[in-house]
């Protein structure tokens, strides 16, 4: 029998708790939601052992032929909560990147100062900034009233209630993510590879194209990771800003426990989510390891 | 103790606050010593109990009580259910105490048989499950109707002219709320709000999707909206007269002419209760017409008391919207628990949700 040297029994003691604590409150509920998603619906919740196939069926339109028909409903949802995920990440990933050019050329005093700013939001609770959102989008609001006074515009602009009011407060909310980990790499850059291929003869697109842009990928990875996963699973901005008409991938999993009493399509539905999510990160991760040089 | 009294009696304010601190501990002392038998747990909708009814029962029988809240049946059932105990006495909605009572989760109380009970109106003892209020005794009950804002709807009566007034310019909104949305679609229709009939629904879910491109929200933070005049008028419960009462220039509620959906709750023991013969007194202190319409006054929804009706101030006992002819009684629905059906109802809201 092998004996474990003293470096790996410490090793086992440093890693248990980690290990446990991820075992039991992440892996756990992760394998009830698996179990579950493949069971039948209990009439008042929870769930009957029974095996159940349409759970899965049910997402890609095959219906169980009582209740439901043939219906691309929900593939519909999916597809909308990526897109408006995908319009939050690329929007933010817009607003930062300039950003986080501008602030690190700053003195140490102003890069200090702004990214203070830009982790304030953080101090208070996200459903009263959002309320905040409300008073100056809604039609008597801040926002048409300012446009209104400069005589830009003579009818209130309706932004609220709509899927645009649920794009700008995804990126209010998301912000910070997307510039924290964009900035990280933007600082790094070093200004001498720039000006090299500037006296190389690059013209500026190209030097953004084959220097700039590579430099700061990682950046931009993690950034548009941090933003898009957690936006595709966000329900309170639609609900709140978008008057709930704006169904995401979310709201119909809160729907599931709360209204339907379905438990288990609630547990296929995050599964799909959580598996899509993996499928992303790994993504990610490839591309990292691919970019980082061999150490 | 003593010591540090002596050390602080240079000032008399001082003294005397050091007393006091000294006093409430001893109270406090007394108050955990006879805990077991003296407390009351309640488990109710959040806002749902006028504050000063529970510290009344507290003054008058030295049973001191928690309140708990949650803000929808399922929530609730689903506390119980994963095992939540402590608590005596639940505010369920009728159907949800159809549902509770088929689980075996609620004591029978003989509540009917208390002094008092012949107040309540037999009306309001619509739970299937307890034709006789052998269990649970009917607590507070409202209709679910239509708020606008009168500055820019001068009037409005019926649901037609409510789901008209975007095509003047003016916007509307419903409750986030499948159960409600889905009964105006099947009220429109002539239908019941409990059918589980698919062509019902299938006739409800056109009547929604024709309306979705005029509705502006589905939403609950209707009143300020409306106050506001950002929407013209909204759906949404009796209890707005709170806000109607407090702005009536700008403000009104009506219950639409078509009829509309009515909720109501009624105030159950659980089996479960550690506190039974407490949450009986509590039920007993409650059908005391004068504290009912206490409770009445300050949620400004409907009573279902008789007694207490007659205790309320003139502009709440005589307002149509609030206190119902028998002929707009007849016209409200309460729902009932669907089973299996629900599932057409959540295929509804799913399609009527996702619709542009």
């Amino acid at each position: 029998m092998k004996s474990f040297s003293r470096q790996q029994k410490q090793l086992v003691l440093l890693l248990a708790p980690a290990t446990l604590f991820l075992g039991i409150f992440f892996i756990g509920p992760l394998l009830i939601m698996a179990v579950y998603s493949f069971l039948e619906p209990g009439l008042y919740g929870g769930v009957e052992w029974n095996f159940y196939h349409w759970n899965y069926g049910r997402v890609l339109g095959w219906a169980d032929g009582f209740y439901e028909e043939f219906d691309l409903v929900y593939l519909e949802i999916l597809a909308r909560s990526a897109g408006l995920a995908l319009a939050t990440t690329l929007l933010t990933l817009l607003v930062c990147y300039p950003a986080a050019f501008w602030i690190s050329r700053m003195s140490t005093r102003g890069k200090a100062l702004c990214l203070f700013l830009i982790t304030l939001p953080f101090f208070s609770s996200m459903i009263i900034r959002l309320y905040a959102w409300i008073l100056i989008l809604r039609d008597s609001g801040f926002a048409n009233q300012i446009l209104d006074a400069l005589g830009l515009i003579s009818e209130p602009l309706g932004l609220m209630y709509s899927s645009t009011a649920v794009v700008i407060g995804m990126i209010y909310i998301f912000v910070p993510f997307m510039f924290l980990p964009l900035y990280s790499s933007v600082e790094k850059i070093d200004g001498k590879l720039i000006q090299a291929s500037q006296d190389l003869g690059a013209a500026p697109l190209t030097t953004f194209r084959k220097v700039i842009l590579p430099l700061t990928l990682p950046g931009v990875i993690a950034g548009s990771v941090l933003v898009f996963i957690p936006s595709l699973g966000n329900f309170v901005v639609p609900s709140m800003l978008g008057g709930a008409k704006v169904v995401m991938i979310g709201n119909l999993v809160e729907q599931q426990f709360l209204y339907a009493r379905n438990w288990p399509f609630g547990a296929t539905l995050s599964m799909l989510m959580i598996v899509s999510m993996l499928v992303i990160v790994s993504f990610y991760l490839f591309k990292v390891m691919k970019n980082q040089p061999q150490s | 103790m003593k010591g540090l009294i002596s050390a602080v009696t240079s000032s008399k304010r001082l003294s005397k606050t050091a007393a006091l601190a000294c006093l409430g501990l001893s109270g406090l002392a007394l108050s955990s010593t006879t805990l077991a038998e003296q407390t009351l747990n309640l488990y109710n909708w959040g806002d749902y109990i006028n504050p000063e009814v529970i510290e009344r029962f507290t003054a008058e029988t030295g049973i001191k009580v928690t309140l708990d809240t949650y803000s929808s049946n399922e929530e609730m059932l689903a506390k119980l259910q994963a095992g939540a105990t402590g608590y005596d006495i639940i505010f369920p909605s009728v159907h949800m105490q159809d549902v509770m009572t088929s689980l075996n989760m609620l004591e029978k109380t003989n509540i009917n048989k208390a002094p008092g009970f012949e107040n309540i109106l037999k009306d309001h003892l619509i739970a299937e499950s307890d034709p006789k209020g052998e269990y649970c005794l009917p607590y507070a009950w409202g209709s679910v109707g239509i708020v606008y804002n009168k500055k820019l709807v001068p009037e409005l009566n019926s649901w037609q002219e409510f789901f008209a007034l975007p095509s003047q310019g003016k916007k509307i909104t419903l409750l986030d709320d499948m159960r409600e949305d889905i009964g105006i679609g099947l009220i429109m229709n002539g239908k019941n709000v409990n059918s589980t009939d698919s062509q019902d629904l299938k006739a409800a879910q056109q009547f929604l999707l024709d309306q979705k491109p005029n509705i502006s929200a589905l939403t609950y933070d209707t009143i300020p909206m409306v106050q506001s005049g950002d929407i013209a008028a909204g759906h949404y419960y009796v209890g707005a007269m709170m806000y109607v009462n407090e702005d009536p220039d700008t403000l009104a509620y009506v219950i639409p002419k078509e009829g509309a959906t009515m909720y109501q709750e009624d105030m159950c023991v659980l089996k479960s209760a550690p506190n039974k013969s407490n949450a009986r007194k509590f039920m007993e202190f409650f059908l005391q017409p004068e504290i009912s319409a206490m409770n009445t006054i300050q949620q400004t929804n409907g009573s279902v008391n008789k007694a207490a009706i007659s205790l309320l101030p003139a502009a709440m006992r005589d307002n149509p919207n609030m206190n119902p002819p028998v002929e707009t009684m007849e016209k409200l629905q309460v729902f009932k628990d669907l089973g299996k059906g629900i599932k057409l109802y959540d295929r509804v809201w799913t399609k009527f949700r996702t619709a542009s």
